[in-house]
């Protein structure tokens, strides 16, 4: 009742979508591609448009390139001039491709040499989500905790930092960003008991210049005078200490395991914190600061400028990862810059991104662990018919633990003006238990079953409409979708399967134009770039994996729904369906 | 009280003298025990009056037969009946004045809120502060202030178990997958002994807890002093226990606050010096105690979850130094 | 009534080893390869294993340890996740009781922690114990026919078992953990 009334409050505010985004910083349409999300607005849009919807159907494969590596394939290739780099799960291989020449042969492959041992520490597969250019350098993180800094042109190292601790359950996943001449790194472990932390590195030399913990004293968290939080929740001295049992919060996660965002004019950078550990919500009451939220920082110096926690007491291992689409959108007629959000625990949040008001939060899914969000204390509302506690199972939460959608990111078109989602539709039985914390092994305290959501179907691509704050239209897919989504000037969306379907649709109407079908499940980031010829290509890496695939790639038995923290008993099928093997695929049309 | 009811009781505590102690109900050492027992003097002064009188009857009626002519219901029975719904309206309305009053006791004044989880065997105690941040994890131990009311969550880890301490008030019992809850009210200061009083596996018999009620000051005092982090080792015996400590076995179960220690299967031993028993009332706290407890668990205690390590002389020193230190 | 007294003999409680067999070394020299170079075989195995192996209380204290000590967040309750299956007949380092004490011993070097020095020898065995029960081999009167936590698992000796599988290919599904 109380959402409904919501609801009808924020109809009153006519909110439109602006059409077209501002594409910042260096990221711009020169036909390359030299960060995973294309651009600091993490767009995952190309302004390239020879391959259109009247043609994508002719698109033939241009060459192949096999990593020879079995485990999930997350990343997305980049292209700098005319090499393509592609780095892969662990053993964290950084290869370069030559375009120059016919079949992309190999220019050179690095090899960082993690320890084998990492791979015992990194939760939901040892997958790598890609690396980033800058200044004739290619920068990526190891499985063992190195940032690495390599030659782009001879590949040879450049430098190398430790960032973590392999022994407390530290790994580094994800794909870095650089701005401002610093590298923007986080840390992995959430399941671990790893206290989460973002790390800005001297792209030139690779010594540390900041580090901004995810939990304890303000001085940790890098929060001084500048911060100021739109809503009372996030307000007060030293929260990421007072809103934990005493001690947990050193073993508390929020890794910054997902994506980074910027905004050049404001000189402000964007990433959410992980879940707080242990899953077992029981052990940790309180807010669990700053976990599960969003945090602007100033690039310069790390300092806090806002904050908003998307689950406060997170109950469900609902991280908050996911991408930000930095664009500008006309609210009530005025236009504002906002971040866009496709947020793990269901709801598409539209935020202002100077002050982190929420504009809006709806559900793009099914969601009943949650009753909405309170946009005037910016409150997640739980619901009391599904609060996990300890000895007990509470069944039917939707959505899952991965959520409504997982790490992997969604594109949008300022041509169309709508976001594209790829996303999951499962629920799951959630039984907490005591967890024992032991440094080094897993720090979760959840027996966890995942089945498909109402309808049977486990993936769901959704386009939606920020503006008018609903799906515009929606393709049901059999298997989750763990790959992320590319979409073009013009105007195809692209994205992949588990099983293998590499989809190209119409960006305007989601049908479907044309399809491939690679050797492995698709959980990559395609990417569109503009080759030395002039023509326009799309690339991705096939090699399925990831906490989704886990049941393939780590040849895990799915008579146990409960394998892969619950992830094999919404994928039991996948084995049947799809084998690894680390594939790139490249499209030009003939 | 009335002077009645005392002197009912001072006839009822007559009749107990054998059980006084720390775990005995007969002291009212609580709120609820006094309250209950006040009602069991009443039902005990009651009943006794008319078992009397019964007998009494009982007696006439053998001695004097029934006379010729006697017809209808005599003055007396009419009386009888009158006098024995009265009594048992009068002993429902006692109850259920106890019943409320028992009720009420958990609102006199700001509660102490705290969690006991129950573990085979031992008890895991979690107080809750203002925020929770200044919770407070101890094992086997329950410190309460005299004259306030303590909330108590009751929730089980593995079987199910009972929390009673008799001086205090009545049973409860902690169900796995089930949150309980009892409320005390201590009146005097005290050292209490509470016991597991449902059968809950081998070693039921030592599952003990110690319930030391203080006056408000030093319960703030003791509050205190468990919030801070575990006490840093001076001598170089005690640091290398410590290293062994935060490193080996026992980090595996057990927590020492400001220490890389955080497992939860053990008690929590950042203040384990300043409890008074080891292993749940098994043995004193003390070298003695701590010596045998560690070097051969199993033979103190047989089934307990602590294991035998098998520790060397030296490393049993130093573990032992270092453990004594965590006042 | 002499006959009754017979059978009734044979009602022994079984023992429990509550302190193991206290060796203070472990003495665990289990060999995992299956290839000896000009013939040969493992050895026996070490003679505790069928200490542990049949003994309800050691498997059932071996269930609670696999819980406490986090095996469960890494292979799940016998499917895997960050570590591999359990339940199934792959065994990567053996799967005799002996060859999994060494494993989790001496740790193994795809990302299986060295647990020695952390957990006790004989908590070692309990727990080797436990894992043969995720492939349902140990015998029927030993392991329990339900779990003592609530689980969203099948009970284990429903299951058909799973022996070893004589081939033990290590790494055949997928690079070896």
């Amino acid at each position: 009742m109380r959402w409904r009334m919501r609801a009808c409050v924020m109809a009153a505010l006519a909110i439109w979508p602006a059409m077209q985004a501002r594409a910042q910083g260096n990221g711009t349409d020169d036909g390359q591609w030299v960060m995973p999300a294309h651009d600091y607005a993490s767009t995952r849009f190309s302004r390239l448009d020879q391959i259109n919807r009247g043609n994508v159907g002719q698109l033939k494969i241009a060459f192949t390139f096999s990593t020879g590596l079995l485990k999930g394939h997350e990343a997305a290739p980049l292209v700098v001039g005319s090499t393509m780099y592609i780095v892969t799960p662990f053993p964290n291989y950084l290869y370069a491709l030559d375009l120059n020449r016919p079949g992309a042969p190999l220019k050179w492959k690095y090899d960082p040499k993690p320890a084998a041992a990492s791979q015992g520490v990194a939760c939901c597969d040892v997958v790598n989500r890609g690396a980033a250019y800058a200044n004739g350098r290619i920068f990526f993180n190891t499985l063992d905790d190195y940032t690495v800094a390599v030659d782009a042109e001879t590949g040879a190292e450049v430098w190398r930092t430790k960032l973590g601790d392999i022994n407390l359950g530290e790994t580094m996943t994800m794909a870095p960003l650089v701005a401002d001449g610093k590298v923007l790194v986080g840390n992995s472990g959430g399941e671990m008991g790893v206290r989460g932390w973002l790390t800005a590195l001297d792209a030139g030399t690779g010594k540390i210049v900041w580090r901004a913990w995810s939990t304890g004293p303000d001085k940790d968290v890098l929060i001084g005078p500048d911060f100021k939080p739109y809503y009372a929740m996030d307000r007060g001295k030293d929260l990421g200490v007072k809103t934990w049992p005493p001690e947990a919060w050193k073993i508390g996660g929020g890794n910054v395991w997902g994506w980074i965002s910027y905004d050049p004019e404001l000189k402000l950078v964007y990433y959410g914190t992980g879940n707080p550990g242990p899953w077992n919500p029981d052990q940790r009451p309180g807010d669990n600061k700053w976990t599960a939220g969003i945090f602007a920082r100033d690039v310069t110096t790390g300092q806090a400028r806002w904050y908003y926690q998307f689950s406060p007491h997170d109950l469900f291992d609902h991280d908050g990862i996911n991408e930000q689409i930095l664009i500008t959108m006309k609210v009530n007629g005025k236009p504002r810059k906002v971040l866009l959000r496709a947020e793990r625990n269901g709801y598409f949040y539209v935020m202002d991104r100077v002050t982190g008001q929420v504009i809006a939060a709806d559900p793009y899914g099914n969601v009943n662990a949650s009753l909405g969000v309170d946009l005037k204390t910016g409150r997640l509302i739980p619901n009391p018919d599904k609060v996990t506690t300890q000895g007990k199972v509470v069944r039917g939460i939707c959505p899952a633990s991965p959520g409504m959608k997982d790490w992997n990111p969604a594109a949008f078109s300022p041509r169309t003006g709508l976001v594209y989602i790829p996303h999951m539709n499962l629920c799951m039985d959630y039984g907490a238990m005591e967890a024992n914390y032991i440094a080094g092994t897993p720090y979760v305290g959840a027996d966890v079953k995942m089945y498909a959501g109402p309808g049977g179907n486990r993936g769901v691509f959704t386009a939606w409409d920020p503006g008018a704050r609903k799906a515009v239209w929606e393709i049901k897919e059999d298997l989750p979708l763990w790959s992320g989504a590319l979409v073009t000037a013009g105007d195809v969306v692209f994205y992949g399967t588990m099983d293998g379907w590499f989809k190209a649709l119409d960006a305007t109407n989601g049908k479907l134009l044309w399809q491939f079908k690679a050797g492995s499940g698709i959980i990559g980031q395609p990417i569109s770039y503009r080759a030395p010829d002039g023509k326009q290509h799309i690339a991705v890496l096939a090699g399925v994996g990831g906490w989704a695939g886990a049941v393939v790639a780590g040849g895990l038995d799915p008579r146990d729904p409960t394998a892969a923290l619950g992830f094999a008993g919404a994928t039991a099928d996948l084995p049947g369906k799809t084998t690894g093997g680390g594939m790139l695929y490249d499209f030009v049309l003939p | 009280m009335s002077k009645a009811t005392q002197a009912g009781m001072g006839g009822g505590l007559l009749l107990l003298t054998g059980c006084a102690g720390v775990q005995s109900i007969a002291p009212s050492g609580g709120a609820h025990t006094a309250a209950f027992n006040n009602l069991f003097v009443i039902f005990l002064v009651v009943c006794g009056f008319f078992y009397l009188l019964v007998i009494g009857f009982l007696g006439a009626a053998i001695l004097r037969r029934r006379r010729e002519g006697d017809t209808g219901v005599p003055m007396l029975f009419r009386a009888w009946v009158a006098l024995v719904s009265v009594s048992l309206v009068g002993l429902a309305f006692a109850s259920w004045l106890t019943d409320r009053a028992m009720a009420s006791y958990s609102e006199q004044g700001s509660p102490v809120r705290v969690r006991l989880t129950a573990n085979q065997w031992w008890w895991d105690v979690t107080y809750f502060g203002a925020s929770h941040s200044e919770d407070i994890r101890t094992a086997n131990e329950l410190h309460l202030p005299v004259g306030r009311p303590a909330l108590i969550e009751l929730k089980s880890n593995d079987v199910i178990h009972s929390f009673w301490v008799p001086n205090l008030a009545g049973k409860q019992d902690l169900i796995p997958g089930r949150t309980g809850d009892i409320a005390l009210l201590p009146r005097k200061s005290g050292v209490f002994r509470g016991q597991c009083a449902e059968f809950c596996g081998a070693q039921h018999a030592h599952m003990a807890l110690t319930v030391i009620v203080e006056p408000e000051a030093q319960f703030r005092a003791w509050s205190r002093r468990q919030l801070a982090t575990a006490r840093t080792p001076t001598t170089a015996q005690q640091l290398a226990g410590m290293a062994y400590v935060t490193t080996r076995e026992c980090a595996t179960c057990h927590a020492i606050a400001g220490t890389s220690a955080s497992a939860s299967v053990g008690p929590d031993l950042t203040h384990v010096a300043s409890r008074s028993t080891i292993a749940a009332g098994t043995l004193p706290m003390g070298r003695g105690g701590l010596y045998a407890w560690i070097a051969d668990p199993q033979g103190v205690k047989p089934g307990a979850h602590m294991p035998y390590i098998g520790l060397e002389a030296r490393e049993l020193d130093a573990v032992v130094a270092y453990l004594e230190s965590l006042k | 009534m002499i006959l009754g007294l017979a059978l009734l003999s044979g009602c022994d409680r079984e023992a429990r080893e509550v302190r193991g067999k206290p060796l203070p070394e472990t003495a665990v020299a289990a060999q995992t390869s299956t290839l000896f170079p000009g013939g040969g075989s493992a050895g026996p195995e070490d003679p505790r294993a069928e200490m542990y192996a049949e003994n309800a209380y050691h498997i059932s204290e071996g269930g609670r340890l696999y819980r406490q000590m986090n095996c469960v967040g890494c292979h799940a309750n016998g499917g895997g996740g960050m570590g591999p299956a359990l339940m199934d007949d792959q065994w990567r380092y053996g799967g005799r009781m002996d060859q999994i004490v060494a494993s989790i011993d001496q740790g193994r070097p795809n990302g299986m922690p060295s647990w020695r020095g952390k957990l006790t020898p004989t908590q070692m065995w309990q727990l080797a114990a436990y894992v043969r029960t995720l492939s349902a081999n140990v015998p029927k009167d030993a392991a329990p026919s339900r779990n003592d936590t609530m689980s969203n698992i099948y009970p284990r000796t429903l299951a058909e078992p799973e022996p070893p599988s004589a081939s033990d290919p290590a790494g055949a599904k997928g690079p070896a953990r």
